[in-house]
């Protein structure tokens, strides 16, 4: 099935080309980090972590597309997303892939991955990320392409299909919720240590996951012609709409907490990044324009007939997408970090190799997307002739 | 299975040893690699027995004088790379308001203001960055240390984000092209591991007192068994008011301060 | 700075080094060969101007340890660094300390004793990546 991927039109070898001179440039960059270590990158001491595990916990939420179309068209049969469905889940395969490429790229010794396996720590909340990422992965990648390919044939797909599917739904759930408790459990770090983390990691990735996912069908629309569906579009600026209004409204009761009790430790963190701390504002800026279009874009969202406007669903997606990439990203990683645990503001920005990675490793995720779909839409355009 | 293997290693061995370590430093002196006095560390460790800890008297200690951080960092190959962003640092001087962040900070004495305190690895009971390592790199130990096991550390950092004393350093590269008086007793780190302060167990073994607390000119530092009623720490912990830094978050740490 | 230099020769894996210690060991290991006249005969570290290395003040026989030292160092460092079980009980009862400085002094007056095998057979362990090499040693 995958030679459908060899056969493309001009473009489809240009943006291939492309996507492969990129990945080339983030595998220089990356071998620079490995060289000279980590010192490449604008983390230190006291921000531990940055660009890297930022876009992990991101594209942890971007994995989110596939569960916001398998629940409803396998458990609730709506029909409508019948085409939408397989692009859903290789979204998943892809950003699931991502944002394991991006902790191997903040790895300190990468060569030593495997003693996460070899030495197994249940204690430790990243063994277990390990595990519902990489289950995530092989069952999203195994069911979708066994669909695919008993789609091609015309055949019922395998008994154990759809129970893997089934699987996937409860499964998708953790991954969002072992990711938040990551960070969620972790004393002393008071913008992490909250129970309302891991809700908001759920609606957060179901906003932006669905948001990116008809994002990503215009462009097939768009490039290829294979249309998922007005309705299936409509349905899912729907369910986007209300994961990112939760999304704000968690992140409203984290604001009422934080500064109605006025306990300094749970306050510093959200008052560094929203309107700054000690004279120190880096970050403010970029906090209020993520606000701004979060709150803008489901205003839009709300209203039926923006949302049934094409200019206008790809103008809000595209903020919202634009805005949880903020805050779930940028935000939430960074400030975690502000102050230090001896009370300390450092400011920290990426350096050209962090960022050329970065590329790097989104330029491999949407590759083995853009592979991926080439089958899909082969493969479905093909049947529908 | 190790213990097979060194079972089974045993029986191949078939040449006895004859002479110690005394007698092979004797023969070879200009290699002055550490002595170990076998008695002291001969007994296997029974976990749970010893809990050591460090009682800091802030009191003592003078303005501009850095000679634990020295003797420390020398001990134990801590690089200098001059530079904030790559620092590692074992033990340092902090003002009051960085090491007790949440302690009270209104209406302060000038004096306490203007005096430093050393913040070091607090070998917690209860220590998150055990518990967020995912390799168990970083473990406690039967003596209460909280240890690091630079071959299997993968440097996820994870141990970094969960301290909240920020005693953890990670090795943002090579540490070696900035050691500038190295020593052999001691390795040292590489590329890519985090790194701490180990409560000297290098030297616990050998019968020595930890470096930074021989070091002191004042006699600040008090080093002992916690476990053990009997102890010089214990017995200055009943006498003194002391403090822990952030005890509220329930880590139980193992150094104390005399304010 | 001793550190800068060794960095440049050993970390940055030089030719030049590298074909010296090759040369070396292959030139070492053929005259091993050719003196050589059965397997019980252990071939005593034959580098001249070496004090001689008695494999009575080892842990264990020479042949043993060419086979197994890295089983060896690894159950030592796991016990040692682990459990806190530093103590090497021979089998005649002697006490080592469960350390690379055990090793290395005895085996330190040869500076290439690692290294000469190692290249040989082309491996590259990274024990000297932190601790002090003979090498290294003063």
């Amino acid at each position: 099935m995958i030679e459908k991927a060899l056969k493309g039109n001009r473009s489809y070898w240009i943006w291939i080309a492309f996507l492969i001179s990129v990945i080339g440039i983030g595998l220089s960059a990356y071998n620079q980090q490995r060289w000279f270590g980590l010192t490449v990158t604008g983390m230190g001491r006291d921000i531990s972590w940055g660009l890297y595990i930022a876009q992990f916990t991101f594209l942890v939420g971007v994995a989110a597309s596939a569960v916001m179309v398998v629940l409803p068209y396998y458990l609730h049969h709506q029909k409508e997303f019948a085409k939408t469905v397989i692009i859903g889940e290789f979204m998943a395969v892809s950003a699931t892939l991502m944002s394991m490429l991006f902790i191997l790229a903040d790895m300190g010794r990468p060569d030593r991955l495997l003693n996460i396996m070899l030495y197994p720590s249940p204690h430790a909340m990243v063994f277990w990320d390990l595990l519902v990422l990489s289950g995530y992965l092989a069952m999203n990648m195994v069911s979708s392409w066994a669909m695919l390919g008993a789609e091609r044939k015309g055949v019922p797909p395998k008994a154990w299909v759809k129970p893997l599917i089934y699987l996937s739904i409860p499964w998708a759930f953790s991954v969002h919720t072992v990711t938040a408790f990551l960070y969620a459990g972790m004393p002393g770090r008071h913008l992490w240590l909250t129970a309302v983390l891991p809700p908001r990691f759920l609606a957060s990735a179901f906003a932006a996951g669905t948001a990116l996912l008809i994002l990503v069908s215009f462009i097939l629309k768009r490039t290829t012609g294979f249309d998922t569906g007005k309705e299936a579009r409509a349905k899912l600026a729907v369910l986007a709409t209300y994961a990112g209004v939760a999304n704000i409204f968690f992140l409203g009761t984290e604001f009422f907490t934080a500064f109605y009790s006025n306990v300094p430790t749970h306050k510093e963190s959200l008052q560094y990044l929203f309107f700054g701390l000690e004279g120190h504002y880096q970050f403010v800026p970029l906090m209020w324009f993520s606000l701004i279009s979060g709150v803008a874009s489901i205003i839009v969202l709300l209203v039926p007939a923006l949302r049934k406007s094409t200019p206008w669903l790809v103008g809000a997606c595209s903020a919202l997408v634009l805005s949880i990439w903020i805050d779930k990203g940028v935000g939430l990683i960074l400030g975690g970090f502000v102050p230090s645990p001896l009370q300390e503001i450092v400011e920290y920005t990426p350096t050209a190799t962090e960022i050329y990675v970065t590329l790097g490793i989104w330029a491999i995720g949407i590759l083995l997307l853009t592979v991926l779909l080439k089958v899909v839409v082969a493969v479905k355009m093909e049947k529908e002739q | 299975m190790m213990n097979e293997e060194r079972r089974e290693f045993i029986k191949k061995t078939a040449l006895g040893v004859l002479v110690g370590l005394g007698t092979v430093s004797g023969i070879v002196p200009a290699f002055s690699l550490e002595k170990t006095v076998l008695p002291l560390w001969d007994e296997k460790p029974v976990p749970g027995k010893i809990r050591w800890g460090m009682l800091i008297d802030t009191r003592k200690c003078k303005e501009g004088c850095q000679q634990c951080a020295a003797a420390c960092h020398h001990a134990h190959n801590v690089p200098d790379f001059r530079n904030k962003k790559d620092e590692i640092k074992w033990i340092w001087q902090n003002p009051y308001q960085k090491v007790f962040p949440t302690a009270s900070q209104q209406f302060v004495s000038k004096e306490i203001q203007d005096r430093s305190f050393l913040a070091l690895c607090n070998h917690c009971v209860d220590s998150p960055c055990t518990k967020a390592c995912p390799t168990e790199a970083t473990f406690k130990r039967w003596d209460g240390i909280v240890a690091m096991d630079y071959h299997r550390c993968i440097g996820c950092r994870f141990c970094m984000a969960a301290c909240p004393y920020g005693s953890r350093s990670f090795n943002w590269q090579d540490p070696r092209t900035a050691i500038h008086d190295p020593v052999t007793t001691y390795p040292t780190r590489e590329q890519g591991v985090v790194e701490k302060c180990n409560f000297c167990s290098d030297r616990l073994v050998k019968g020595q007192q930890p470096a930074c607390t021989e070091a002191c000119p004042e006699q600040a530092l008090t080093f002992g068994d916690l476990n053990d009623p009997r102890s010089d720490i214990r017995q200055l912990l009943e006498t003194n008011e002391t403090m822990q830094r952030k005890p509220e978050l329930g880590t139980k740490p193992s150094v104390f301060y005399i304010i | 700075m001793q550190w800068q230099v060794l960095r440049m020769e050993v970390m940055m894996k030089s030719r030049k080094l590298l074909w010296i210690v090759a040369g070396t060991a292959i030139i070492l290991f053929a005259l091993l060969n050719v003196f050589r006249k059965g397997e019980a005969e252990t071939p005593r570290a034959a580098v001249a101007g070496s004090v001689a290395i008695d494999s009575a003040k080892c842990i264990a026989s020479a042949a043993f340890m060419r086979a197994n030292h890295m089983q060896v160092l690894y159950e030592w460092r796991n016990s040692s660094v682990r459990t806190g079980n530093r103590v090497h009980i021979a089998s005649n009862g002697s006490k080592f300390e469960k350390s690379l400085n055990t090793c290395l002094g005895c085996h330190s007056n040869n500076r290439l004793f690692c290294f000469n095998c190692h290249s040989y057979a082309n491996v590259k362990p990274k024990c000297w990546n932190c601790h002090l090499s003979p090498m290294e040693t003063p």
